[in-house]
């Protein structure tokens, strides 16, 4: 080196696992910093106190660092950062006992040990404290058991009613209008099925383990089930009508649907057009749906007034008389009610989640 | 003495209703409400609600003006509450209702049943035994109404009479019409039955009664203040240890006795409905009592002893 190398002005802070320096120079361009056997060389072109020249200084340090030095070039000055290789406090920074000139304390980012100590710990319980918030949800140990019990549940419920769907896609194709009429007498066992399993749907939503609300899942499971079990399940000359095809064909497509979508958020993947057609099939179809359960409900109110099935007349213990034809009439009119909350609901829920794309500001 | 200024602003416009200057510091909201009437006729004082934040609770009328958190210009929100009907007229429109009815069906008037039971008589001595116990229910709450009851509101919504007395006349119709009608099947275990459900019913009625007393003993003529009920002499009113609403409890009870003795789905019903409608307020009454007496007993539950 030689002997008229101008040293700049560095000033120098440290914290318990790293070390800053900063060097008093200007309009650096590519400067030249790197740590060899603990010993940091610095030279760089830049403006300084004596002018633009060429500066350059070395420094032993006191304890061993990492030999990475990060270095942050602004117009007015170069910031180096030094880990050091263990924490502690240093009382000096260079191996020689002796300051050098060049070098001076950097009171802008200067702590004595108990305050650095201090802000170690702020940040140390600024970690806890997001790591508690973060935590909240508590550890469950139950959350895969839950989670496979869900995929489970939705799978086979999307198997049953894709066997359903297909089945009965497949029966139209072949037996073409005649297939209406007999639609009772094939699915009707797989459609009991899924529709007792559904019932769990219901204790999920009461248990907590699903996030949706209690009172649409009650009013869908308990309405379908009374028609299906009650109106067309008792009634022998029910079951032979047309609208039972339109009315499992309707339900077996929106559950098409609603299962698999279910399966996939519980596995935490999403395929958009599924959620797409997830929140608008129901659009068409549950509107559909209901009118299917109307003319069902029409129908067999006559045929319930007829045999007096489920009615009660007097004389009887209970003193009172129950025509059952009377109460699907109430029904009817519940039902539209019970729709009309669910589509708010459903509405609401499409809203959620097909809603505004742009919900971050640029 | 200085004179305070109140501003009237509607609650949901902010528009400038009424402005009244030189109001006594010691008014009280009630002569301040018929200080509004005369500029608006239309709003009678019960129909007002006046608030100091539009969407706060309602000042009394008992409050004067001096005691309120206002400067020397108040600052009151109004809100319209409808149109209001007295406690005592719905009370007696809800009441005579079942009462008639009841007897409608009893004497079995033409059109209620088939023309061959028009005018006779049930050869059940249970029907006549309800028919008694049904009335006798009724005149006494009509009666209660008049001479025994001290409201604190003078007045609710005109909506509620239609409300109550849907309720009360169409459920009176519903039961009334099985128990007298002519095909009504007697309780199935006889006189016991019946002896038993009159028992019940009559010892409900006596325990109502005496609580009705008991509440309206506890708050002076005219006032509306409010005391913790104590058991008192009368042994119908020790229920007060257990229970926060006794009249509720011996009111179910008497619709209990009633079902026994009648056995009839329809009452039972009623029963039911009556319960739990009797159960929340029970529960609302002694929430406020907690909410207002530090010492209110801790071993009373609102309408079942222990239970809820």
């Amino acid at each position: 080196m030689a002997g008229c190398s101008l040293r700049p002005h560095v000033h120098w802070a440290q914290r318990h696992h790293e070390l800053y320096l900063r060097v008093e120079l200007s309009d650096v361009k590519n400067p030249d910093v790197s740590i060899a056997d603990n010993v940091l060389r610095f030279r760089a072109q830049g403006h300084g106190a004596k002018g633009d020249n060429i500066y350059e200084f070395q420094i032993e340090f006191l304890e061993p660092v990492e030999p990475k030095p990060v270095c942050r070039v602004t117009q007015r000055q170069l910031n180096i950062t030094v880990q050091k290789k263990e924490s502690n406090w240093w009382e000096r920074l260079t191996k020689q006992e002796k300051r050098p000139l060049f070098l001076a304390p950097d009171f802008d980012r200067w702590l004595d040990e108990s305050d650095a100590e201090m802000e170690l710990k702020e940040k140390e319980e600024e970690k806890i404290n997001k790591m508690k918030i973060e935590s909240r949800v508590p550890k469950d140990p139950f959350k895969h058991l839950k989670k496979g019990y869900l995929i489970m549940y939705n799978l086979v419920q999307f198997l049953g009613f894709s066997w359903i769907f297909v089945n009965m896609t497949v029966r139209l194709f072949i037996l073409g209008k005649d297939s209406f009429y007999d639609t009772f007498h094939t699915i009707a066992d797989m459609m009991y099925f899924c529709q007792t399993l559904a019932l769990m749907e219901i204790l999920n939503s009461l248990i907590g383990l699903v996030r949706s609300p209690l009172i649409p899942a009650v009013i869908q499971v308990f309405g379908r089930n009374f028609i299906l079990f009650v109106v067309l399940g008792s009634l022998e000359e029910m079951q032979s009508r047309a609208v039972v095809f339109f009315l499992f064909y309707f339900w077996s497509i929106i559950e098409l649907f609603r299962y698999p979508y279910y399966m996939l958020s519980c596995m935490g993947i999403e395929w958009k057009p599924l959620t797409w057609l997830r929140y608008t099939s129901w659009i068409p179809l549950y509107p559909l749906g209901g009118l299917a359960e109307a003319v069902c409900l029409i129908q067999s109110i006559p045929i319930f007034s007829e045999t007096g099935k489920f009615s009660l007349g007097l004389p009887n213990p209970l003193n009172v008389t129950i025509q059952f034809s009377f109460l699907l009439q109430m029904y009817l009119i519940a039902l539209f009610l019970g729709l009309f909350v669910n589509f708010r609901y459903l509405y609401k829920q499409r809203k959620q989640h097909l809603g505004p794309k742009k919900r971050k500001m640029k | 003495m200085k004179h305070y200024e109140v501003e009237i602003l509607d609650a949901k416009t902010r528009e400038k209703l009424c402005f009244l200057d030189k109001v006594e510091p010691q008014a009280t909201i009630a002569e301040i409400k018929n200080l509004f009437t005369k500029t608006h006729p239309q709003w009678y004082p019960a129909r007002q609600s006046l608030r100091l934040d539009p969407k706060g609770r309602s000042l009394k009328d008992e409050d004067i003006l001096q005691s309120l958190p206002v400067g020397t210009t108040a600052t009151f929100y109004f809100r319209d509450l409808g149109a209001q009907i007295s406690w005592v007229t719905v009370f007696l429109t809800e009441y005579a209702g079942p009462l008639l009815i009841y007897l409608l069906f009893y004497f079995r008037v033409p059109f209620l049943y088939g023309p061959r039971y028009d005018f006779t008589a049930s050869r059940h001595a249970v029907v006549h035994l309800a028919c008694a116990c049904h009335s006798f229910h009724y005149i006494k709450r009509l009666l209660e109404t008049l001479f025994v009851h001290r409201f604190s509101h003078g007045t609710m919504p005109l909506r509620n009479i239609f409300k109550n007395c849907t309720y009360y006349w169409g459920f009176a119709a519903w039961m009334a019409y099985y128990i007298n009608h002519p095909l009504y099947t007697p309780p199935a275990y006889g006189d016991e039955q019946v002896k038993l459900a009159l028992a019940v019913f009559l010892f409900c009625q006596l325990g109502n009664f005496s609580i009705h007393v008991a509440l309206r003993n506890l708050r002076p003529a005219g006032s509306k203040t409010r005391k913790i009920p104590y058991p008192t002499r009368n042994p119908f009113t020790w229920l007060f240890l257990l229970v926060s609403c006794p009249n509720y409890t011996y009111e179910v009870g008497s619709w209990i006795g009633f079902t026994i003795m009648t056995q009839c789905l329809p009452v039972a019903l009623f029963s039911l409905v009556g319960f739990v409608q009797m159960a929340i307020w029970a529960q609302g009454k002694h929430r406020s009592y907690l909410r207002e007496f530090r010492d209110y007993p801790p071993l009373r539950s609102p309408i079942v002893p222990f239970l809820l």
